[in-house]
């Protein structure tokens, strides 16, 4: 089964983090290289993946003709994802236990767990 | 460059959605399977996925021990990711474009849904966050 994991946070919570000592940053993306690793060595891995901060968020929507209509104005409240993991488990729980893991490095931050589509469950 | 662009919706999108009828289903997932493979026809393509139900998700903190600690109560005004696309292109002018293009999908009663797309660059190396 797979399940993909989510790290969000609002603009305010990533400026927060840009502000904290170097030292402490380089600390916690040592540890996500080690989580990474960690799922590969166990073959859990399937992909990780991390996004640029939200200043150069964007939200398009297609006009009638198709032209692109873009937008960069977010509500405060609104959570930006900051990236992903994607891993191969045999269930929820073992799921759930990576992103334990991943919010343990991250200063608790939560991670949401989601289980990806199937074309199945698509068309309930 | 590589952006990524996303989909998402609250809960009560999603459960518009359900309520779509089979045809406008049908014909809303045969413009994204179209979608994916024009894309990998103009050397775009990375990769897409699409994410199962928000009923499904569930918040997971690091309790003392380390052990998991799950919630799956979220505010109505959260949003979801319903899916995404990742696509390497030589402008942001151009992911914005794609991403027209796929808010455009059909939606109820064959209506384009216009659906809002977010479109961000993804990180090629921890350096490109600047810090």
């Amino acid at each position: 089964m797979k399940y993909i994991l989510l790290m969000s946070a609002t603009a305010a919570g990533v400026e927060g983090y840009r502000t904290r000592p170097k030292q402490d940053i380089e600390a916690h993306m040592a540890i996500l290289h080690r989580i990474s690793k960690d799922l590969s060595e166990s073959g859990e891995f399937v992909a990780t993946q991390g996004l640029v901060g939200p200043k150069e968020a964007k939200v398009v929507r297609g006009e009638k003709n198709g032209v692109p209509v873009t937008d960069g104005i977010f509500p405060e409240a609104k959570e930006f994802l900051l990236g992903y993991w994607i891993v191969d488990v045999p269930n929820p729980e073992r799921a759930y236990a990576i992103a334990g893991r991943i919010s343990a490095a991250s200063s608790n931050i939560p991670i949401e767990v989601r289980q990806f589509a199937t074309y199945e469950s698509a068309s309930r | 460059m590589k952006y990524i662009l996303m989909m998402t919706g609250k809960k009560s999108d999603f459960d518009k959605y359900a309520e779509w009828s089979k045809e406008d289903l049908q014909a809303n997932v045969a413009f994204m399977r179209a979608f994916s493979k024009e894309l990998k026809d103009s050397g775009v393509f990375v990769s897409t996925e699409g994410l199962g139900w928000p009923s499904q998700a569930r918040l997971v903190r690091a309790g003392k021990d380390g052990e998991p600690v799950t919630d799956g109560v979220f505010p109505e005004s959260k949003e979801f990711l319903a899916g995404y696309w990742i696509i390497d292109v030589e402008s942001p002018e151009q992911a914005y474009k794609i991403a027209a293009r796929v808010s455009q999908a059909p939606g109820a009663r064959a209506q384009p849904a216009n659906m809002p797309i977010e479109v961000r660059p993804v990180l090629s190396g921890h350096a490109d966050l600047g810090l």
